[in-house]
């Protein structure tokens, strides 16, 4: 017996190590982030500052809170980013609730139409006939209908229902009078925080670092989310000698942009991350029910 | 349900009573089946353009048909085999390490500190929430070759700089395991769920009999995670020839473009950079083929081995 | 039996998606036509102002440049009181460059068009493209009589009208023009030499490429900024060093504006030459090849961002660099260390100026679609800005907000030359006026003052100027045939030549696997391609 208890304590510090140190690699990018935000940008790109910040200063954070562009995205996103998961739930719980019930006739075939468009789709042009027939290009709704649900997270809820909600309570409530709305808003909702926590979450996340759509679908500034303000700021740098933007006057006022955007790069990038990395810890609770159950037990 | 039994044996009246019944559902399901039929199968009838020359103006049903002139440009072309290989070793290379994250929530799963288990998993699934746009910036911050803290290390050791965004060489390596930076917390997040559902008494009795811990984890707790294993798996390969898209093109440059050229950036490039629709149309149609060629593969296969599958 | 429901509600939904979209394109197309088959509404004054009686509003989709970012072109000064001049009410679809090339396409592969598009970097192939299926309309004749200043330019410089004529002999768009003697504009970006080390390493500006590469070596050995910091040669993109050196190699002959390795043959004039499979080309490579070997060129040039260059030269890291003008962008202290250089004599004694644009900068400055409701008065609208009135208005603006004029000499007014706080000339110009980044129009030096017209970098034009090549060609016109063979090979060429060019310099690919590279070119169709352009010469040189 002590023999084993001997080799299962080297396994246990070897194992401690290495979640140790996998957990050091992954967050030290983000530390990197964090103290370069508020280092002097010189410290920074010379490679003096490479854990902790080195002649801390807030200008990067200032500058980050003087730019417009910014707040609006800001704004943008966050108005998105909430419309976009509202309604999203509000698809996504009743018909995956619908498709977990056994009464339901023709599940197969639902099923199916669901599944397939997970093998298939019609491509961008076809889709932006679509988006802009029904008036939303150039709208908030471009980014947040398009894509509101998908096949998979039918699938997961509706596994998650079909494990969580007994049969024999679904036939008590009905025996007792009660309409299937009535038991999905009263019955099941309460049951199901987990999996509407996670599902929240995932289309929140998703949401919120999407860029593409908005880069197609919005021409107006003033609705850009966050996430077109920051391809400009940190990647977007490729201006070819002869593109129209350079030519004709010099390039004064781009470049000062473009030095603040040196400047403001890693305060950028917490006060984009951070509203998610808030939330996530108060949800992380349901996580292991919600992913577990709604994904496995088939 | 004794109504509904009652009833079983005469077909129509029993769809009618169950329609009566049960018409609550039905509405549930009303708006994704819209939502679907909307934005994801109107849209399908655009595939025809792969096999016609599309003019805005003739419309899609109006454009003459070229038949597969398009396919035969592509399949022509000098990229073809560039293409087809960068996108199968960028996808094998990503799939490759598909194992990670199984072994990392085995170990978190292991660890007896239980506040350094929510810590570690608290930090690590961070950069899941970071977006490609950041990624991409972060990295071309931390590579950069006169700036980036990576080369200062290297020149550190004592060896050039390395323009690790503009080398092909690099290009895969980056991509993926700075996917793998982003996933691999989040990625355990799964199999520690199922980890957490193996049933306590297998280890008892494993226990009993002498087993260590390594063995009890080889033995016990990798084959009650198997199923769950394998249906990730096979939804990893449903994404195959899918992958970040959008953070490749982020990444791509002309110095790095002889490995980082894939499939879904050349669609992008004709289609919509170059207005190409139908050629565009038709290489995007070969790349759902082949994935669905995978998956529908891989999923028999799974199904043949162990019982487990999508469908 | 069980499907039968799926069916019948699958049915209703199509039903209702039909009546929707027949809905909203019912709306879509109860607009134009209300516009264009009224008579009176395609009425346009052919002289004087207004162009239109009853106020016109037209939707022009237009390209916004970075440095007019912080505008709304809807509600500015120059464009107000164009509209009240006119008549004419422009709303502004306006684009930021990044997505530029996507929302072009998307709102031509959609159906989805504005009534014209405005400096939107459309191909000639798109041009001719559009121009065949209808969507863009032929301007030949509306030019001739709703444009007269336009064909008056075209009269004087027959090359212009050659330059946005296609084949078939249609016109579908109004071009946006240098004057041809504004050298300075014609050549943006130009070299300029470190002068304060040139001094200090005992040298004079360089001529030859030889002394060149001598000077960066030893500004390379000297290290003036300390530290290893010195970059000898540093830039924004690789390309213009290549311009600027092609003309020392006797490559690229005719100018960069056709962007695919095409020039006249030195031997004979009357056919064009494939020019990246040259011995000259690979001279060029070779020679450019030792500069980055031996660490002369920025080791980053490949990835550089604009920011770190300018951070760079405000930091004085540079011994030689191709950029705009110096002083304007870095200040007295700074920018007042450097020197134009002219073109390098070569290791052959070729010297010649290549790195210039055509007079012609782009042929799209505008382009009228199927949907515009009254052309003839969109025609009139654009060309009033190849009146010198017209350009003393976009680039000037407007007497007593913008510009005063002193003795015959006009200047911007104090609160534009000389902002408030810590603006600059450049962010108080964009609060009046839109031309920064996107040239309309016709650009006279007359009415042109930026950083182009600012003495350094007349200057170097004046140094400049007898190198020039003899000619300069504009973008070429193609005909659909042709333009599915550049479609094709020609694009998978120019990527290549493109591509292999990088890695040649860098030393990724070795020099020695030339014949390699020459021969995979040669079996990319390339034999069609030179055809192509071969006729397309032949037609420019009117034969």
């Amino acid at each position: 017996m002590s023999r084993f208890s001997l080799s299962d304590r080297a396994f246990d510090r070897v194992n401690f190590i290495f979640v140790l140190l996998v957990t050091l690699i992954i967050i030290y990018p983000l530390i990197f982030v964090i103290s370069a935000s508020i280092s002097d940008p010189h410290a920074v790109n010379s490679g003096e500052m490479w854990l902790w910040p080195v002649d801390i200063t807030l200008d990067g954070f200032n500058r980050v809170f003087q730019n417009d562009a910014i707040w609006i995205g800001y704004r943008n996103t966050i108005v998105y980013t909430a419309t976009g998961v509202l309604i999203h739930l509000f698809i996504l719980l009743p018909s995956a609730y619908a498709l977990s019930r056994k009464e339901l006739m023709a599940k197969k075939v639902f099923l199916w139409f669901i599944l397939f468009t997970m093998l298939f789709n019609g491509g961008l042009i076809p889709t932006y006939l679509v988006v802009k027939s029904l008036g939303m290009v150039n709208t908030m709704w471009a980014i947040v209908v398009p894509g509101v649900i998908g096949a998979w997270s039918v699938l997961v809820a509706r596994t998650f229902f079909q494990q969580t909600i007994p049969d024999q309570l679904v036939e008590a409530s009905k025996i007792d009078g009660a309409s299937d709305f009535y038991l999905f808003v009263r019955v099941v909702l309460p049951l199901s925080m987990p999996i509407i926590a996670v599902m929240a979450l995932f289309h929140a996340v998703a949401l919120w670092n999407q860029y593409f759509n908005a880069l197609i679908y919005l021409s107006d500034e003033k609705l850009f989310p966050l996430q077109l303000i920051l391809r400009q700021i940190l990647i977007l740098n490729e201006v070819s000698a002869d593109s129209a933007a350079t030519a004709a006057g010099a390039a004064q006022s781009f470049s000062d942009q473009i030095k603040t955007a040196s400047l403001v790069k890693y305060a950028v990038i917490i006060v984009s991350a951070l509203p998610l990395l808030i939330v996530y810890p108060f949800l992380q609770r349901f996580f292991v029910k919600g992913v577990l159950i709604g994904s496995v037990k088939e | 349900m004794a109504v509904e039994q009652a009833v079983g044996h005469k077909g129509h009246s029993k769809i009618l009573k169950s329609l009566q019944r049960n018409w609550q559902l039905y509405i549930f399901l009303l708006p994704a089946v819209v939502y679907f039929f909307i934005f994801h199968y109107i849209p399908m009838y655009g595939i025809q353009i792969a096999f016609k020359d599309y003019f805005a103006n003739l419309g899609m049903f109006g454009s003459p048909w070229v038949g597969f002139e398009h396919f035969e440009r592509f399949f022509d072309s000098y990229y073809f085999e560039r293409l087809l290989k960068n996108t199968i070793i960028l996808n094998a290379y990503n799939l490759l390490l598909f194992p990670l994250p199984i072994i990392f929530a085995l170990s978190l799963n292991e660890l007896k500190n239980g506040a350094f288990k929510k810590w570690s998993q608290t930090l690590t699934y961070a950069p899941h929430f970071i977006s490609v746009v950041v990624v991409v910036g972060m990295l071309v911050a931390f590579l950069d070759p006169n700036t980036g803290l990576v080369n200062h290390v290297v020149r550190l050791l004592g060896m050039e700089p390395i323009p690790f965004l503009t080398s092909p060489d690099w290009f895969r390596h980056i991509f993926v395991w700075s996917g793998q930076w982003q996933s691999l917390g989040w990625g355990t997040i799964i199999y520690l769920a199922a980890l957490a559902g193996v049933n306590p008494e297998l280890h008892e009795a494993a226990k009993v009999d002498g087993a260590t811990r390594f063995q009890r984890i080889i033995h016990i707790n990798i084959p009650s995670i198997l199923p769950t294993i394998i249906i990730l798996f096979i939804l990893n390969i449903g994404n195959f020839m899918q992958i970040g898209f959008e953070k490749v093109l982020l990444m791509q440059n002309n110095l790095n473009s002889e490995t980082s050229d894939i499939i879904q950036t050349f669609v992008y490039e004709t289609g919509l950079l170059q207005g190409q629709y139908s050629f565009a149309a038709a290489i995007g149609l070969f790349e759902s083929l082949i994935n669905i060629v995978l998956l529908i593969t891989v999923n028999q296969i799974a199904r043949k081995v162990s019982n487990n599958s999508l469908w | 039996m069980k499907s039968k429901s799926l069916w019948s509600m699958l049915l209703l939904i199509v039903a209702a998606v039909l009546t929707l979209s027949a809905c909203q394109s019912d709306k879509a197309d109860s607009d134009p036509s209300s516009g264009k088959d009224d008579p009176k509404a395609s009425k346009a004054n052919k002289t004087g102002m207004p162009i239109v009686d009853e106020s016109l509003d037209l939707e022009i989709f237009a390209n916004k440049p970075a440095q007019n970012e912080d505008n709304d072109w809807n509600d500015i000064l120059v464009w107000n009181h164009y509209r009240d001049m006119t008549n004419v009410n422009v709303k502004w679809d306006l684009v930021s460059p990044d997505a530029l090339d996507e929302k072009r396409n998307l709102a031509l592969g959609s159906g989805d068009l504005p009534d014209a598009f405005f400096l939107s970097s459309i191909p000639n192939t798109d041009l001719l493209r559009y121009g065949k299926q209808g969507v863009f309309l032929p301007l030949n004749d509306l030019i001739e009589e709703y444009a007269p200043n336009l064909t008056k330019i075209m009269e004087e410089d027959p090359s212009i009208k050659k330059a946005i004529t296609f084949p078939d002999g249609n016109i579908y768009s109004m071009p946006s023009l240098i004057e041809k003697d504004f050298l300075s504009l014609r050549l943006s970006a130009r070299p300029w030499v470190n002068e304060a080390w040139l001094k200090e390493v005992g040298m004079d500006i360089p001529e030859t490429t030889g002394e060149f590469y001598e000077y960066l070596k030893a500004v390379k050995e000297l290290d003036p900024a300390g530290d290893g910091k010195t970059i000898p040669y540093g830039g924004t993109v690789i390309q213009e060093l290549i311009q600027w050196l092609s003309g020392s190699f006797g490559v690229m002959n005719r100018g960069p504006s056709n962007s695919a390795n095409i020039d006249v043959d030195p031997k004979d004039e009357s056919k064009v030459r494939f020019y990246a499979t040259t011995d000259e080309y690979k001279e060029m490579l070779t020679y450019i090849h030792k500069l980055y070997d031996e660490k002369l060129i920025d080791q980053s040039i490949f990835s550089i961002e604009w920011g770190q260059f300018l951070a760079n030269a405000s930091n004085n890291l540079y011994g030689s660099m191709i950029f705009y003008d110096p002083i304007e962008l870095f200040g007295e202290e700074i920018g007042g260390q450097y020197n134009s250089m002219a073109a390098l004599e070569g290791p052959d004694g070729q010297q010649s100026y290549n790195k210039i644009s055509s007079p012609v900068w782009v042929t799209d400055n505008l382009v009228l679609t199927s949907d515009n409701p009254n052309p003839a008065a969109t025609v009139r609208w654009m060309d009033h800005f190849y009146s010198d009135e017209g350009a003393k208005l976009y680039y000037m603006g407007v007497e007593g907000e913008t510009f005063e004029e002193k003795d015959g000499e006009i200047k911007y007014m104090d609160h534009i030359l000389n902002p408030e706080g810590d603006m600059t000339f450049e962010q108080a110009l964009v609060k009046q006026l839109t031309w920064l980044g996107s040239i309309n129009g016709i650009i006279k030096s007359d009415y042109f003052q930026g950083g182009e017209s600012a003495p350094q970098s007349m200057a170097a034009a004046e140094k400049i100027e007898p190198m020039v090549a003899e000619e300069i060609w504009p973008r070429f016109t193609f005909t659909e045939e042709e333009n599915k063979v550049l479609q094709s090979a020609g694009e998978d060429i120019a990527k290549y030549v493109e591509e292999m060019r990088d890695k040649f310099i860098t030393g990724d690919e070795d020099l020695s696997e030339w014949d390699k590279y020459v021969e995979t070119i040669e079996s990319m169709n390339f034999e069609e391609v030179v055809k192509v352009y071969q006729q397309a010469y032949d037609r420019y040189r009117g034969e």
